[in-house]
């Protein structure tokens, strides 16, 4: 979705009342009054505004056939009774204890390494730049495991993960002051180091025993199978901060899409903007890891989703939110019903399903990756 | 990068290689010495003049030896198939195991074991194979889609790769707890153990390598005028192109089939090379010669002392030191074009 | 199309329910503090091998289980005791709606369970977690006394125990009297080279108790690692008077055919002896309880005392 607010946009405030000029064609404009400060308006895409309701809609329908299906299917009847706290007693359990917070963590996790995603590919003008691929993930995948091989580490492997991201986060963002133009420096010394925290969690791996690197297999694909709560709840309120922001941000995005030239002369801070986009996506990026272990092909396919149903002017942060909670709804979903009673992690279901579109995206001849 | 724009005159050049080569022979003598065993220099120093006990004749002939001229091949391959493929890219970043080779190579190990075989007996053909499909399909989407020349385009492209691969050997060995348990120690490349027919088995291919190396030296050099240049000079890109493909596949192949996916080697060992010797694809492959070799025994050296009695993998030691490398080079302050 | 299997089922007490009936309940120490399990469980869920087997030694068939590594059911060395169990994931991932389905009254977890699937498991029914203990030759015992003891049969878990025990002591009696080397190594096989087994595991420390000296040269740090890998050149090491080479297929002697092309271990003692033995190592390197043992006794009669 794009949200464009033309009044405060400095080279059209001297013009006339934004009211007084028809909206474009294929906008609609939402104009109100502020006590005392004049008119303000927003012009809403279209087909961005239908796009998201569409993406809502989809995500409601999959949410309720999510907590309908399982290792026991539950007619739609006997699903309302138990969602409304009827029935069967066994049912409720399953559906309010098992399967609810389960498909809350898909949303939130789903929601937030979209998000990132769709912020970082923006900013780098490459579709393939998504946190999960720039090794913030690795980071956090080798902190979790190193909690978990019991290096002395007392912190739960959900504060590790997250102390991961950002510690792999920090380390690429001082070795790139700067972060060269587009922030590509940030991108390839983000590859490199998650190249190094890759090497260590091998390392860690061969040198433990099978029940430990059982323990740890969850943080190295990522699955929703019982979840810490706590760290649920953390990435709920960061998700809320996080979302205000990249909206906030979205604008100057948008114009950075062109070219730094055209952004500097619009007036944005360009340089300054750049880090908090990279800030925020690796705060969304963290978060959800520390739920979810590392996601991030949802990184890739939601934006993706996203910007082929939205309109192309702006930055699609809404509707990669959805579809990011879309695509992780379904992939768990698909991988706790497919081979059941074996439950396939939710890691491996997004990989293989977007394993194809990454190669599409790769090999798909006469366009650009940008 | 800023003064290797100047050439460096030859005999400079040829005293800068001279001095790498007495370096590493200074390095391959260390590491015949130094080991992770009892033996210790004067035993092994004893052995190789000839005498000393049987247990120090047996770890230095038998695997020390053989070790380090694993070692020698392996550098050399890694750090000349870095340098062409870096040249024929025009990308300082292109290098094998960033590009997904190590991925291929952990994939079709993971197949394999899934297929029966067991890593006791595992071949190291499997590893060759995956290497060299990972190698190719990285490689032809470069060629296909002409993001060979943009640094972070391939480089990303070759992280999703690998990303990739790494899920689907996720998925492979969720099924498979034996396979899992026994991949854990075939993904992180190691000299350890490995036997002087595993570095026969490969020898032709390596030549074979060596053999393109040599037909298309002054062609790549020629390309790396720009393609107008190279025709003008009746070389055929295209065809350079694909052969320098094939070197590259044969050489990765060859390394990872006998120490397993090596990290960085490529990256390092060019970067280096360059910076002594200057653009030329000439000169660069020359110095690359001995920095490969004496980057790979240097860190096999480390890997046997650091945690001895046990070993640690080289492959993490490599990638270590070529982090900083990689940030080196994005770090200059214009992303550098070959 | 959609299935309503819960509501035909007559609806067995939760979890709540279980708690309040607490007059014949019996507490048991688990890692998570006491918990209360039913007077006799009879829907019982095993998530851990070594529960499998102990229950199994018992007489107590669970209706649940996880795979074993290396397999799509459980361990080969128990398909003596067991027709059919229902599989309710793999050790890497427990399906608990799986877990959920089967109804259990009494859930039997390994010392590794995270603490989030505990918060949920423990819902379903009593959930026993022992104490994780690490790498000790007794924990096993400790761990199939809590299992015992929530089954409520205590006292054939000691009797399972103690037979192993007896065993032990009679084949290390043999041994003495007949004069046979003592000292053993396990270890597996890597491309890499060898990997040396601790001697504080379970199946070293049947080793142990039947009379056998286990060695890990020296390499296994006390109470902490599983294995760790060995430097060719310190295989002599492990060159002892007897090798037990664990595989996790079939293919033993494949392994040990590999294993003879390295010169580092063609040439040790112990191997021109030919006392290099292979073993199975879903039972060597990763079972534990009262039957594994026995199993574990099994292959040391057939190959030390022919």
């Amino acid at each position: 979705m794009s949200l464009f607010p033309v009044a405060r946009d400095a080279t059209a405030a001297k013009r006339a009342p934004a009211s007084a000029l028809p909206p474009p064609s294929g906008c609609w404009r939402l104009a109100w009054q502020w006590p005392g400060s004049g008119e303000a308006s927003l012009l809403i895409s279209r087909r961005s505004a239908l796009a998201n309701a569409g993406l809502l809609l989809a995500l409601l329908v999959a949410s309720g056939v999510y907590l309908a299906l399982g290792s026991v299917h539950l007619a739609p009847r006997a699903l309302v009774a138990a969602l409304v706290g009827q029935g069967d007693a066994l049912a409720q359990f399953m559906v309010i204890e098992l399967r609810l917070p389960r498909l809350v963590a898909a949303w939130l996790t789903g929601a937030a390494f979209a998000v990132a995603g769709c912020l970082m590919q923006t900013l780098a003008r490459n579709r393939l730049a998504t946190p999960g691929i720039i090794g913030i993930d690795n980071g956090a995948t080798a902190f979790a495991v190193a909690s978990l091989v019991g290096l002395g580490v007392s912190l739960a492997p959900p504060a590790m993960a997250l102390a991961g991201a950002a510690t792999a986060a920090a380390i690429t963002f001082g070795l790139t002051a700067g972060g060269g133009s587009r922030g590509y420096r940030f991108i390839v010394a983000g590859i490199g180091v998650g190249a190094v925290f890759g090497a260590i969690t091998q390392l860690l791996l061969a040198r433990v025993d099978m029940d430990t690197a059982n323990a740890a297999y969850p943080w190295t694909v990522g699955t929703l199978n019982a979840r810490p709560p706590g760290a649920l709840l953390v990435l709920g309120v960061g998700l809320a901060v996080g979302v205000v922001m990249a909206l906030q941000l979205s604008r100057a995005l948008s114009l950075m899409r062109f070219s730094e030239a055209i952004a500097q002369g619009l007036g944005s801070r360009v340089a300054r903007r750049r880090w908090q986009v990279l800030g925020v996506s690796v705060l969304l990026t963290g978060l959800a890891v520390a739920v979810a272990g590392p996601v991030g092909m949802v990184g890739l396919i939601g934006p993706e989703i996203a910007r082929a149903l939205s309109c192309r002017r702006g930055v699609p942060i809404i509707a990669s939110m959805l579809a990011g909670a879309l695509v992780m709804v379904l992939a768990d979903l698909v991988g706790r019903v497919l081979l059941a009673p074996i439950e396939l992690p939710v890691g491996i279901v997004t990989a293989v399903v977007g394993g194809p579109w990454l190669l599409w995206i790769l090999l798909r001849p006469h366009r650009s990756l940008a | 990068m800023s003064q290797a724009q100047l050439a460096t005159p030859v005999p400079r050049l040829a005293a800068t290689w001279l001095t790498l080569v007495l370096l590493l022979v200074g390095v391959a003598l260390l590491s015949v010495l130094l080991g992770a065993g009892d033996v210790g220099p004067t035993r092994a120093l004893a052995a190789l003049a000839g005498g000393g006990d049987p247990e120090a004749r047996f770890v230095v002939g038998s695997l020390r030896l053989p070790r380090t001229l694993i070692g020698v091949a392996v550098g050399l391959a890694l750090g000349v198939a870095g340098a062409l493929l870096q040249a024929v890219t025009r990308n300082p970043l292109a290098e094998p195991g960033l590009l997904g080779v190590s991925a291929g190579s952990a994939f079709a190990v993971a197949v394999a074991l899934l297929l029966g075989a067991s890593a006791t007996t595992l071949r190291v053909s499997a590893a060759q194979l995956g290497a060299l499909a990972g190698c190719l399909c990285v490689l032809s989407v470069t060629r296909l889609r002409g993001v060979g020349s943009d640094p972070v385009r391939l480089v990303l492209a070759g992280a999703a790769f690998s990303g990739l691969l790494g899920s689907l050997t996720a998925l492979l060995l969720l099924f498979d707890q034996r396979a899992a348990d026994e991949i854990r120690f075939w993904v992180i490349g190691s000299l350890s153990g490995r036997r002087a027919d595993d570095l026969l088995a490969v020898l032709p291919g390596l030549a074979l390598a060596a053999a393109i190396v040599v037909s298309i030296a002054r062609p790549l050099a020629a390309l790396s005028l720009g393609e107008r240049v190279a025709s003008g000079l009746g070389h055929r890109p295209g065809r350079v192109r694909l052969l320098v493909i094939v070197a590259v596949a044969l050489l990765v192949g060859a390394a990872t089939a006998v120490a397993g996916p090596i990290a960085f080697v490529g990256l390092v060992v060019p970067f280096a090379a360059r910076a002594l010797a200057g653009p030329d694809i000439r000169r660069v492959l020359w110095l690359c010669m001995p920095l490969g070799p004496l980057m790979v025994i240097s860190a096999d050296i480390l890997s046997r002392l650091l945690v001895a009695p046990s070993e640690m993998p080289l492959g993490v030691l490599t990638a270590l030191c070529g982090a900083p490398v990689l940030v080196a080079v994005v770090r200059a302050r214009r992303m550098p074009t070959l | 199309m959609f299935l309503t299997l819960l509501s035909r089922r007559p609806l067995l007490a939760l979890t709540l329910t279980l708690l309040t009936t607490g007059a014949q309940a019996q507490s048991v120490e688990t890692a998570h503090g006491p918990v209360d399990v039913g007077p006799d469980p009879e829907r019982v869920v095993t998530l851990h091998e070594g529960a499998l087997d102990t229950a199994l030694a018992v007489g107590m068939t669970p209706l649940g289980a996880v795979t074993t590594r290396g397999g799509d059911g459980v361990a080969s060395y128990l398909d003596d005791y067991l027709d059919e169990i229902a599989i309710v994931g793999v050790v890497r991932e427990i399906n608990i709606e799986a877990v959920l389905n089967q109804q259990p009254d009494l859930i039997l977890a390994p010392p590794q369970l995270s603490d989030e699937q505990y918060a949920l498991l423990s819902r379903i029914a009593p959930t026993v977690v022992p104490p994780a203990q690490g790498f000790t030759r007794e924990a096993w015992k400790d761990d199939a006394r809590l299992y015992g003891q929530a089954l409520g049969r205590e006292d054939q878990v000691e009797e399972a125990i103690a037979d192993v025990e007896r065993r032990a002591a009679d084949i290390a009696q043999t041994l003495d009297e007949r004069g046979i080397d003592s000292g053993a190594t396990l270890v597996r096989w890597m491309p890499q080279g060898p990997l040396v087994m601790s001697s504080q595991l379970f199946s070293t420390g049947v080793l142990a108790a039947a009379g056998l000296e286990v060695h890990d040269g020296g390499l296994v740090p006390e109470q902490a690692g599983h294995s760790d890998p060995l430097s060719l050149e310190n295989l002599s090491r492990i060159d002892d008077d007897w090798l037990f080479l664990a595989t996790l297929n079939e293919d033993g002697e494949e392994a040990l055919a590999s294993a003879r092309r390295s010169p580092a271990f063609e040439r040790l003692d112990v191997v021109q002896r030919e006392r290099v033995v292979s073993v199975d190592g879903q039972l060597w390197s990763s079972a534990q309880g009262p039957l594994a043992a026995q199993a574990i006794l099994d292959d040391l009669e057939r190959v030390l005392l022919p």
